[in-house]
């Protein structure tokens, strides 16, 4: 009995424990509820404003952040969030612990909206002037402005000039310059582009667009349709079947073992002539001592243009931020000036946003225009939340086909696997 | 062997039964219980005044309460496995319990990507993204002031440098202000002008402001400029629905979305409660039901190879080690630990590196030309084998402690016996290791049925066959079930604590038949 | 004997070069100027200890600090979870109360569940406690501790409780006819025959926390605040994965270093059992 009684002890201790945690939730809205209108609140939080960055753009912007914080009298703190940023950012605002500023990349939006969690920025007119107008392009979602951007990204065509004194004037002729200083034994691979076994939508992305495939048709309002995936189509099968031309029982240009680890390096040693890569490469590419340049990528003779995924990078305004009169301030007024954009860049060398900031950095610095004009005729990284469901199956497409599969059963099975996660 | 038990059932009862002459109190009983007092009491002052500030008195009530509990636990004589038991399951219940119940709730209902806040959220998130700039206005510069205690806006029209005030009861003219050259006002008679850092003091009610005019609303747009707009979709409660844009959408509690007439919804939706859909959707998903009992197999075979493996390897090394006149086991058992020492995360991606066909070092050091990550045999081969090497030396650090504990007169004496090594380990060693490792073997396993990392920074499933890209031939369970629930359009956290239901009550009975089995042996060497 | 031990050391030294096999590969990407896994080469063509110069003396990776705050956490959770699942253990294996097997069943299933859902759960309860009690809230090591806690049962608890199971029950029987209480049973008879898997786990605690990622990810966001395993992460995230690989494998080694010395700090406690093991009997 003594032993039953016990239990029963411990079970409502366990309980009460477990009421006390549960017991503390319903105050939640409450207490949040009741200290924004009170003044003293409203005081005491008046005097901060949170952005979340990820590691390596935190040392560049503290200064500006300081800055920012003395001539507005606030307080200003620059957090640092390593892995999975967005959803982080989505689960801590809905909670009440996020940031008021938050960083990063521009397909984020289509997400952050449909989850309430960012609001429009609005830029003057003469803001907007001064950014190229893909960048724009990126950051308007659904007709409305919802992020400042900083830097745009794209990969283009690195080569080493030492190997290949010329830029290639289409795939072709690269393919074949490649497997000539394969065969010469100068290279041990004829294009250093990453595949992997689940593929990588990303860098390829380029040459499906020249081969002819494509990904979404476009809506009335010419942004990308979820409703009509188009990688089953006969165009995307053609381009399917050209990468597996490209591919491991072809001309070998495409490889699984190439990967996001191994490309850069392989090409910075010298073991390729080619690398298509984007800014981010070109740290270990000067490190290797390569003599480079900078060009678009080529299409296939008779190809489509080749056209890069853009990324833009974006300061967004958090619609659950306590402070955002001060973070419209910081997003809308303040960085978008120039003396920002070029810490950022000299934090992390990808080509500034904004017009003027990139000229300025472009005459000390060629590869940033080099870049900007590589993606200068890009897509913008479909921003709908619907990409998600694309990046994976495209991939292992990809994958398929490199390998030596069957181009219209892969492309179609990307197709079905698409429709069905977006029930289409 | 019988009697003990029995005896230990007594005393354990005994231990609060009437108090025995020889249990007196001591001075260490006396200090524990001040102690027990001193801590509950300052728990309760520190945890108190916030509560109370809060007004928080459910949990105000709870607090006092739980704090009396746990005062009078230990204040007492009875109750002794509770007093053993609750400092760690108070931690246990707050940051693992509470955790489990709230994810396992969140399986009845939608939550996830564009589901994640209430409706209330999803209006005003609807709203806020639909004001557009009114057309042709014009782009005012912002100076936040006040008139008497309330917060103003004086807005200069960068055009014609007319100076207005505007509050919540519209626009007014203001004569006679002075405005400096960024367009910002620098003095306004009647008005107190705001420096920077006091508007943004008053960030809150500068964003709270809105001042209407004929076309819609101005509002601040940080704090040195404002805009003319007006929300283009608005919510009316009358209807329940969004209107404009010509169009209309009415809010569907089932699915949590804003729907027009057309089935298509607005992007912002809100969390409703889905009852048992998604646990619907785990068993009728025909990509999921298709392909179960092959992941299923393999996931069975992963988790029973990975533990057999690295418990068999653990405990060779362990016993090879555990020799009186074995030297340099300082060195062998540093070396040994040393995988179990680093990051996994990042001994993870170098493993996969070395499985690289073409610039991978397993292919070079062997001089063979194998696309590991590539085939599905090879690839099963190669995610047991570097689990191996990320486990053993778990196992064969605590097969070291355990192998202590057996005293060595008795593998001595099954020598003398005459019985050989093996027939020494298989007979006296082996059963005794069991009885101290059954527990890790059965929660081990269970680690490794839903071990998601090291399939996903190995080999993320793969490799895929080209005609069904949604599995992978490495795919346990959970990384390809989470692969459904996160990787398209979104997170879908529902349908993952649905599928995580599944999963754990795959495991939880796998875990509890051999944990039934283990009762006997408890008892018998006990 | 001769033969059978230089078996032994054959068969140990073949499995020291299997642990090791991967580790050799990293310290050559932790040497090599030009940091990286994709090398073949096992011996990289320059050695340098410049990923390790530049890793103490970047600025946008504060990595002592970072070691500092991994060690003082490491060291601060696996002691009090070890006390924590000790007296569990202690009572899971020596008394006998309702809902006992139950309970350990329980202890074992709720690791089940996949810790990755929890962060929203955690975001729930920590949102709240930053408000109420900062000292206790995002961003603060003891925070971080307060939750480590809440897995401190799991699994050292069945680790434990099965090796008291393998205490003969007529040593606190003894004690208890002797006039012991439960408490000084516990610490003076039980806590010392035990040194040996209680300094196991507390080096597999030490290790656990060293490598934990998930919660402290989410938990610490200032550079200075975070812990290796957080810190290490963002520098191969995303796109930076090539440009620091080399100083992500010098740090990756330099990891290891406090857990050694951890472990040769218990090695003794571990196989102390050998001898006194020995003389007792």
């Amino acid at each position: 009995m003594r032993t039953r009684a016990l239990g029963v002890a411990a079970l409502t201790t366990l309980a009460l424990a477990a009421t006390a945690c549960g017991g503390s939730q319903p105050a939640t809205p409450s207490a949040t509820g009741s200290a924004a209108p009170s003044a003293a609140a409203t005081q005491a939080q008046g005097g901060k404003l949170v952005i979340w960055a990820d590691p390596n753009r935190v040392k560049a912007l503290k200064p500006f952040a300081e800055q920012f914080g003395t001539e507005n009298g606030v307080s200003v703190e620059v957090k640092e969030i390593s892995k999975d940023n967005q959803q982080t950012f989505l689960t801590a605002s809905q909670q009440g612990s996020g940031p008021d500023i938050m960083v990063g990349a521009h397909d984020w939006i289509g997400n952050m909206v449909q989850n309430g969690a960012i609001e429009p920025v609005n830029l003057t007119d003469a803001q907007k002037a001064a950014f190229p107008e893909i960048a724009m392009k990126a950051v308007t979602f659904d007709g409305q402005v919802y992020g400042a951007p900083y830097a745009v990204e794209n990969i283009a065509l690195i080569r080493n000039t030492k190997l290949a004194p010329d830029a290639p004037a289409t795939l072709e002729d690269m393919v074949k310059q490649g497997k000539a200083l394969k065969e010469a034994g100068k290279v041990k691979e004829v294009l250093c582009l990453p595949v992997a076994q689940k593929g990588d939508a990303f860098h390829v992305y380029p040459i499906f667009a020249a081969g002819g495939g494509s990904l979404f048709g476009t809506t009335a309002s010419g942004d990308p349709d979820p409703k009509k995936v188009l990688l089953g189509s006969p165009e995307s099968v053609k381009a399917f079947g050209k990468l597996k031309d490209l591919g491991e029982k072809g001309d070998g240009a495409l490889k699984t073992s190439i990967t996001n680890e191994n490309y850069i390096s392989s090409f910075a040693g010298g073991k390729c002539a080619y690398l298509i890569s984007g800014p981010w490469a070109m740290g270990d590419v000067k490190k290797g001592g390569i003599s480079y340049d900078i060009t678009p990528v080529p299409s296939f003779k008779d190809g489509k243009p080749a056209t890069p995924f853009v990324g833009v990078q974006s300061f967004f305004v958090a619609s659950k931020g306590k402070n955002k009169a001060l973070a419209q301030e910081f997003v809308a007024n303040y960085v978008t000036n120039k003396d920002v954009a070029k810490a950022l860049y000299a934090a992390d060398p990808r080509p500034p946003a904004l017009t003027e900031a990139l000229q300025e950095v472009g005459a000390s610095d060629p590869d940033a225009g080099k870049f900007m004009d590589a993606g200068k005729n890009g897509m913008p990284m479909p921003a709908i939340p619907e990409m998600q469901a694309v990046w994976e199956p495209f991939g292992i497409a990809e994958a398929a086909v490199v390998k030596g599969g069957d181009a219209a059963k892969a492309a179609e099975a990307a197709q079905k696997a698409i429709d069905s996660s977006l029930k289409n | 062997m019988s009697s003990p038990p029995a005896v230990d059932v007594r005393e354990a009862r005994g231990a609060h039964a009437p108090p025995k002459p020889r249990r007196e109190i001591t001075t260490a009983f006396l200090v524990s219980r001040i102690a027990v007092l001193a801590v509950a009491a300052a728990l309760l002052l520190y945890a108190l005044p916030p509560l109370v500030a809060a007004r928080s008195w459910p949990a105000v009530v709870i607090l006092c309460a739980a704090t009396a509990a746990i005062a009078y636990l230990y204040l007492t004589r009875r109750f002794v496995p509770a007093k053993y038991l609750i400092p760690g399951t108070v931690f246990l219940i707050a940051f693992q319990v509470f955790p489990v119940l709230y994810t396992v709730s969140t399986a009845f209902t939608n939550f996830g990507d564009g589901h994640r806040g209430d409706k209330r959220a999803a209006i005003t998130a609807i709203e806020s993204g639909s004001v557009r700039q009114a057309p042709g206005s014009p782009e005012y510069s912002l100076t936040a002031a006040l008139k008497g205690e309330a917060l103003v806006f004086l807005l200069v029209d960068p055009a014609t440098k007319q100076v207005q005030a505007g509050d919540a009861a519209g626009l007014t003219p203001v004569p006679g202000a002075q405005v400096g050259v960024t367009g910002k006002v620098l003095r306004a008679p009647g008005y107190t002008v705001l420096t920077a850092p006091q508007a943004a003091a008053r960030g809150q009610d500068v964003t709270a402001l809105s001042v209407p005019t004929p076309g819609g609303l101005i509002k601040a747009n940080g704090l040195s400029r404002a805009v003319e707009g007006r929300a283009t979709l608005v919510y009316d409660a009358r209807c329940d629905c969004v209107q404009g844009e010509g169009d209309r959408w009415a809010a569907d509690e089932g699915q949590g979305y804003f729907v027009n007439a057309k089935g298509q919804h607005l992007a912002q939706g809100w969390q409703v409660n889905v009852g048992l859909s998604n646990f619907a959707r785990v068993v009728t998903d025909p990509t999921i039901s298709r392909y179960f009992a092959g992941v299923f197999g393999w996931n069975v075979v992963f988790a029973l190879a990975s533990v057999g493996t690295t418990f068999a390897l653990g405990m060779a090394v362990a016993l090879a080690l555990h020799h009186p006149r074995m030297r340099g086991t300082k060195a062998y058992r540093i070396a040994l630990i040393l995988p179990y020492a680093m990051p996994s995360f990042a001994m993870l991606l170098v493993w996969r590196d070395m499985f690289n066909r073409d610039f991978g070092l397993i292919n070079q050091l062997f001089g063979v030309d194998v696309d590991w990550m590539g085939q599905p045999s090879t690839a099963r081969f190669a995610v047991v084998l570097v689990n191996l090497w990320l486990g053993f030396p778990y196992m064969f650090l605590v097969t070291t402690g355990a192998l202590q504990a057996i005293p060595r007169e008795l593998t001595e004496a099954a020598s003398i016996d005459g019985a050989t090594p093996w027939n020494g380990f298989r007979r006296v060693t082996l059963p005794l290791l069991l009885v101290a490792l059954t527990p890790l073997l059965i929660s081990s396993f269970a680690f490794n049925f839903n071990n998601f990392n090291a399939i996903a920074l190995t080999s993320e499933g793969g490799p895929f066959p080209a005609e069904s890209p949604q599995v992978g031939a490495t795919d346990l369970l959970i990384t390809y079930t989470f692969r459904l629930a996160f990787g398209t359009g979104g997170a879908q956290f529902g349908f993952a604590a649905a599928i995580s239901v599944f999963i754990f009550a795959i495991v939880a009975i796998i875990s509890a038949v051999t944990f039934r089995r283990t009762r006997r042996q408890e008892e018998v060497y006990a | 004997m001769k033969l059978s031990l230089t078996l032994r050391h054959v068969f140990v030294l073949v499995v020291c070069a299997f642990a090791l096999l991967p580790i050799v590969f990293v310290v050559s990407a932790a040497i090599n100027p030009l940091g990286t896994l994709a090398s073949t080469e096992l011996l990289p063509k320059g050695a340098s200890l410049g990923n390790f110069g530049d890793l103490f003396a970047s600025d946008t990776y504060p990595f002592a600090r970072w070691f500092l705050n991994s060690v003082f956490i490491a060291l601060a959770s696996s002691f009090a979870s070890l006390l924590l699942s000790m007296l569990a253990a202690y009572a899971f294996s020596r008394m006998r109360f309702a809902g006992r097997r139950t309970g350990l069943l329980a202890l074992l299933l709720i690791q089940m569940f996949p810790q990755f859902l929890a962060i929203v759960t955690i975001f729930i309860i920590f949102t709240k406690v930053t408000e109420m009690y900062p000292a206790f809230g995002f961003n603060t090591v003891w925070g971080l501790l307060l939750l480590y806690l809440g897995g401190a049962l799991g699994v050292n608890t069945w680790l434990m409780k099965g090796f008291l199971d393998t205490v003969p029950k007529e040593l606190d029987e003894a004690a208890t006819v002797d006039g012991a209480s439960h408490a000084q049973i516990f610490w003076r008879v039980i806590m010392p025959l035990v040194t040996p898997i209680l300094a196991v786990t507390a080096l597999l605690a030490f290790i656990g926390t060293m490598s934990e990622f998930i919660m402290a990810n989410v938990f610490l966001r200032d550079p200075e605040s975070k812990t290796l395993a957080v810190g290490m992460y963002g520098m191969i995230a995303g796109d930076q994965r090539n440009a620091n690989f080399g100083m992500f494998a010098a740090a990756t080694l330099l990891t290891a270093v406090p857990t050694v010395g951890v472990f040769l700090w218990l090695q003794k406690y571990i196989v102390s059992g050998l001898t006194a093991g020995a003389v007792k009997g």
